[in-house]
């Protein structure tokens, strides 16, 4: 089951390192544990709460997957409401969910954060708002046509059929999320995707637009996420759980040393901030094949930021945070403990910046890190030792030693949070 | 400064047979340096560092003189500078120098070798193949190499002026001798040093070793003096080529100076032009004429500033030490010299805001050895330094500031608008405030836009109404302006809005650093808060007025803005009502409004245009609600502005009778 390589050859060089080095027990051994956290993840009963059931006041109702025919009927109904208030003379406009940060609340029984019910009228007549008006229209007409003819386009796409309205892409994003929110559905129904972005490798099986995929077999790129997710079906593995992975560097390290074929499992990443289609993905894959998410960030509050948009979603796409968020994500490192416990060199450890270290204090505060006391602490202690480090900070004993003692270390251990 | 507390050397005081210090037992090893030596050797400190500086500062002190002349008459100033370039072959003329070829060239150090000719021209040849590619023409190549190292600029500085003149046989004591000025009381004074003209003649002796010319009548002489004199600078005494008087017919007051010093034109131009531009901007009753008269014709400078007002700040006054700005060597110099008996009389004679029966208070309070009708020259050293004590402890109340002269609001507004045209212009002058005892006034402006200024803020900056153009960095008007506004509280933008900072200090003591004193430390709490303060109320002044006029743009924008979306919009929504109609399948599903709209689209009664009327119709609806929604607020109707046009007066109009306000008399031409 696993390609074994002779324990040593990684040119460790520390004491302190060797020493962790020859506490490894075999590893079937070193899956026992998490084996176990899969066991009780598929054992979990399917989380069946929903917002509709929370039954909360002044929260707006959350965006569904809807059918091209109902997002055109949908489209019509509003533009012909639009040109009926043209005619008779009243001008236009179009009433959106405020998507500001005053209007997010964060529902600790889903664990997410959810869309408020504020919204504003943003009608033709006015100075301020007479360009976005404008814009939402066009979009509007866009995404019409799309459903008609029953065809995906990119954001990038999108906005080079109209760039000299829209000017930039930022502006034509932005409304095109206010769009979904108004519809009332998801941004993948509206036929617009991201571009690719994310990918994934290890022992995973599934069917996109027809096509197996056979995800161990993908050499040490990876398999790109696809952007439409409603084409992606039939998942099948015999991985026992999944990495989720910040970057790239440390993805490449762990596809080209099969990692995942030594301990079963799915290695995924979206290269920094995740975009819509990743999360899609992870979410999907993990409701359906029902195995434990573990976290490999950078110990910076980046790495943290990054772990809270996967599980309780960002603020910009609150509106679809149902789809978006996998809220039962495991802490497996890099944490701050773990510097001075894995010995990682000074040279290796950042001071942090004042600009770190306000946005480490500012997520102190925020609910997402204070549910669980485990993961305060570790903040805690970041925000008092200024210190940070990346996941490659660990090559300084060997570029190998993150798959070849860390991370087999840690499961061995079960040591997340 | 050694010569700040330094006893008054002028020519009166030593004439009064005052011995300071026993000079007859000087040692025989020791040197004693005279002021003028010690200037010749440390002139960076005046401001002559080098030739470039020398140049400016030479002309600087002659104009400062000059404006100071005329103001201690009253007079409005007109003063004409003039720097003529002197020629090598005429400057060895007047010198008494034959111009002599070169024999032995390679003595020189401008001397090249073949190989660093070949060098220098294949260099050149590159430098004019890029020029011209740039599309630029060669000029600049072909001067570089025509000026070598060993060549020095020579430059005749005159400076004429019509105030007071100077008595014909003080003439050569006055300029003939440093540190024998008129400037060492306590008062607002436009130099520096109180060396005025004599660093530039010293500078003259040791750069060309030509005397300087005099030319100076005073009020109501029939004759006009003459005086052609250097400076002896071992003796700090002058030395007279030619006194004499000459017939003065028109009856012509005032001096004329005229130096002949090393300089460098090239590198200060734009100092030295600067200087008279920002002089005339704070001094705007005066009339300056610049004229560089240069060897080569196509670079002659003529300048001239016209005068804007006529009214002119008052002279400033002496001003009485204020007890908490003396040191004892200072109160000693004052017993020294005071005409008073008696040290009551002496407090009160020679100290700001002693009165006399604040004098008793303190008499009573420095203890049982003083008492009011005691001598004042009797008094110890250890006197002394308890009256200096009680000065630094006991509480006095601020100086008045009456002795000081600002430029005033008025002048710096009239400044400021005639010398850069701005847009916008505002100023505010702070009251008095007080550091250490000494009284001073700050005075602001600020203009936007205007020509010749750059985006960004333009500090001006004016220390007792002379500018200050060196070493911007450090001083407490351009850290102010540029870390401690918000320029963007006011609608105003930092790097793209063309801001004109101006401000002028004026002070007893103006607290300069820097070895040059050519800026003011930021370190004096009072100033830089009055500084930020005035600054910031002219930014208010300015705020009304700049919303004002976004509002008056956002009006003429507004309309424009709106329409400008219409086709896009109507095009979109016209769209995706033809597509609609084109399938019957889902129209039969609408409410019935819908479906008759529907309808109307099919039968072409709704077209585009239809919607982009409507819609155009729509905007300027609401741009004419906004336009009154707007003239209600403000009481302002839109209309279009009138020029008009005042006529210019001349002696041949009559007027009526004046009409006359508490504020102001109008004088209505007659027959209109």
């Amino acid at each position: 089951m696993s390609s074994r390589r002779k324990r040593g050859a990684a040119g460790a060089n520390d004491g302190g390192a060797l020493a962790f080095k020859k506490k490894l027990k075999s590893d079937d051994e070193i899956l026992a544990k998490v084996a176990k956290l899969s066991e009780a993840e598929k054992k979990k009963p399917k989380e069946s709460v929903t917002l509709q059931d929370l039954n909360l006041p002044n929260v707006s109702k959350e965006v569904v997957d809807l059918g091209a025919p109902q997002v055109i009927s949908e489209i019509e109904k509003t533009m012909l409401s639009v040109a009926a208030s043209i005619l008779n003379g009243h001008g236009f406009g179009y009433t959106i969910p405020t998507r500001t940060s005053a209007n997010q609340l964060y529902v600790p029984q889903l664990d997410r954060i959810v869309l408020k019910d504020k919204s504003s009228f943003r009608q033709y007549g006015n100075m301020s708002t007479v360009r976005k008006t404008a814009i939402t229209t066009r979009i509007l007409q866009l995404i019409h046509q799309l459903c008609n003819k029953g065809i995906h386009v990119t954001k990038r796409d999108l906005f080079y059929t109209d760039v000299k309205l829209f000017q930039e892409q930022g502006q034509s994003d932005t409304i095109l999320d206010d769009v979904s929110c108004m519809l009332g559905c998801t941004r993948s129904s509206l036929n617009v995707v991201g571009s690719e972005k994310g990918v994934v490798v290890g022992r995973l099986i599934f069917v996109e637009d027809g096509d197996v995929i056979d995800c161990t077999k993908m050499g040490v790129g990876g398999k790109a996420i696809p952007p439409n997710i409603d084409k992606v079906t039939g998942f099948q593995s015999d991985a026992k759980f999944i990495l989720l992975v910040e970057k790239d560097a440390a993805f490449m390290r762990l596809a080209e040393d099969r990692f995942y074929n030594r301990f079963p499992c799915v290695i995924i990443t979206a290269k920094g901030q995740p975009d819509v289609a990743t999360r899609l993905f992870l979410k999907k894959m993990k409701s359906e094949l029902k195995i434990p998410v573990l976290g490999l960030v950078d110990s910076d509050p980046y790495g943290l930021k990054i772990l809270s948009v996967y599980m309780s979603g960002s603020k910009n796409m609150s509106y679809d945070s149902s789809n978006l968020t996998t809220p039962d994500i495991k802490w497996l490192g890099v944490r701050p403990s773990d510097l001075d416990r894995f010995k990682i060199p000074e040279q290796c450890r950042l001071p942090m910046t004042d600009a770190d270290m306000k946005t480490g204090k500012e997520m102190l505060e925020e609910d997402f890190i204070k549910k669980d006391p485990r993961w305060h602490a570790e903040l805690e202690l970041m925000v008092k030792k200024k210190e940070k480090a990346e996941i490659q900070a660990l090559s300084s004993f060997g570029f190998q030693y993150l798959t070849e003692v860390y991370l087999p270390m840690k499961l061995q251990e079960g040591d997340w949070i | 400064m050694p010569m700040a507390g330094g006893k008054e050397n002028g020519g009166a005081a030593s004439k009064a047979g005052k011995v300071a210090r026993p000079v007859g037992k000087k040692h025989p090893v020791l040197k004693q340096k005279s002021p003028a030596e010690f200037f010749s050797e440390n002139k960076n400190i005046a401001g002559f560092d080098n030739p470039g500086k020398s140049l400016y500062t030479t002309v600087r002190e002659l104009v400062e003189n000059a404006l100071d002349s005329a103001e201690s008459i009253a007079e409005l100033p007109e003063i004409e500078v003039t720097i003529e370039e002197i020629e090598k072959s005429r400057f060895h003329a007047l010198i008494g120098l034959v111009d002599q070829d070169r024999v032995d060239e390679e003595l020189y150090g401008d001397f090249e070798t073949d190989k660093l000719k070949e060098k220098r021209l294949a260099r050149e040849a590159k430098e004019q193949e890029r020029l011209a590619k740039a599309g630029k023409k060669a000029k600049e190549g072909q001067r570089a190499g025509g000026k070598g190292k060993g060549d020095a600029s020579f430059y005749r500085v005159t400076v004429k002026d019509n105030g007071k003149g100077m008595p014909h046989d003080d003439i050569p004591n006055m300029l003939g001798r440093v540190l024998s000025g008129t400037k060492y009381g306590l008062r607002q004074t436009r130099g520096k040093f109180g060396l005025g003209a004599k660093m530039a003649l010293i500078w003259s002796k040791m750069s060309t070793g030509l005397p300087i010319d005099i030319r100076s009548a005073m009020k109501g002489h029939p004759f006009c003096t003459f005086c052609r004199l250097d400076i002896d600078i071992h003796k700090n005494l002058p030395n007279i080529h030619k006194h004499e008087k000459e017939p003065n017919p028109q009856r012509w007051r005032g001096a004329e100076l005229q130096v002949v010093i090393e300089g460098n034109w090239t590198t200060y131009k734009s100092k030295i032009v600067n200087y008279m531009r920002q002089m005339a901007v704070i001094t705007p009753y005066a009339e300056f004429v610049f004229r560089f008269i240069s060897t080569t014709p196509d670079k002659n400078i003529s300048i001239h500033f016209a005068r804007r007002t006529d009214v002119m700040p008052a002279a400033p006054q002496e001003a009485k030490y204020h007890p908490s700005a003396v040191d004892l060597l200072l109160i000693k110099r004052l017993i020294a010299e005071t005409s008073k008996q008696t040290l009551s009389q002496f407090l009160v004679a020679e100290f700001d805001t002693v009165k006399k029966p604040l004098a008793e208070r303190l008499i009573g309070e420095m203890g049982p050895d003083f008492a009011s009708k005691m001598a004042v020259r009797s008094l110890t050293d250890q006197q002394v330094a308890r009256i200096h004590q009680l000065f630094r402890q006991a509480k006095f109340a601020d100086p008045s500031g009456d002795c000081l002269s600002p430029a005033g609001e008025y002048n710096m507004r009239l400044g400021i608008m005639k010398d850069l045209h701005p847009d916008m212009v505002a100023t505010y002058q702070g009251s008095t405030q007080v550091f250490e005892g000494h009284p001073f006034i700050v005075e602001a402006g600020l203009s936007l836009g205007g020509k010749d200024v750059k985006p960004g803020i333009n500090v001006f900056r004016f220390a007792n109404r002379i500018p200050l153009l060196f070493e911007a960095g450090g001083d407490v008007i351009t850290r102010t302006a540029s870390k401690r506004i918000n320029w963007a509280s006011y609608k105003i933008n930092q790097t793209t809005d063309k801001i004109g900072v101006f401000v002028s200090i004026v002070s007893t003591k103006i607290p300069f650093k820097g070895t040059g004193k050519e800026y003011i430390g930021d370190d004096i709490p009072e100033i830089a808060a009055a500084v930020k303060q005035a600054l910031q109320q002219c930014c208010l002044q300015l705020k009304s007025k700049i919303v004002r006029q976004q509002q008056a743009r956002e009006r003429q924008q507004r309309k424009r803005n709106l329409a400008r979306y219409i086709p896009d919009v109507t095009r979109a929504v016209f769209e995706v009502l033809d597509t609609i109609a084109d399938s019957k399948r889902r129209r039969t599903e609408l409410p019935p409004g819908d479906a008759a709209l529907l309808e109307k689209v099919v039968s072409e009664e709704v077209t585009e245009e239809t919607l982009r009327q409507k819609l155009t119709q729509h905007v300027e609806q609401v741009d004419n609600e906004m336009a009154l929604e707007y003239a209600a607020q403000t009481g302002k109707v839109e209309t279009a502005p009138e020029t008009i046009f005042l006529r210019a007066l001349d002696s041949k109009r009559a007027f009526l009778p004046d009409l006359h306000s508490p504020v102001c008399v109008f004088r209505l031409l007659a027959g209109c």
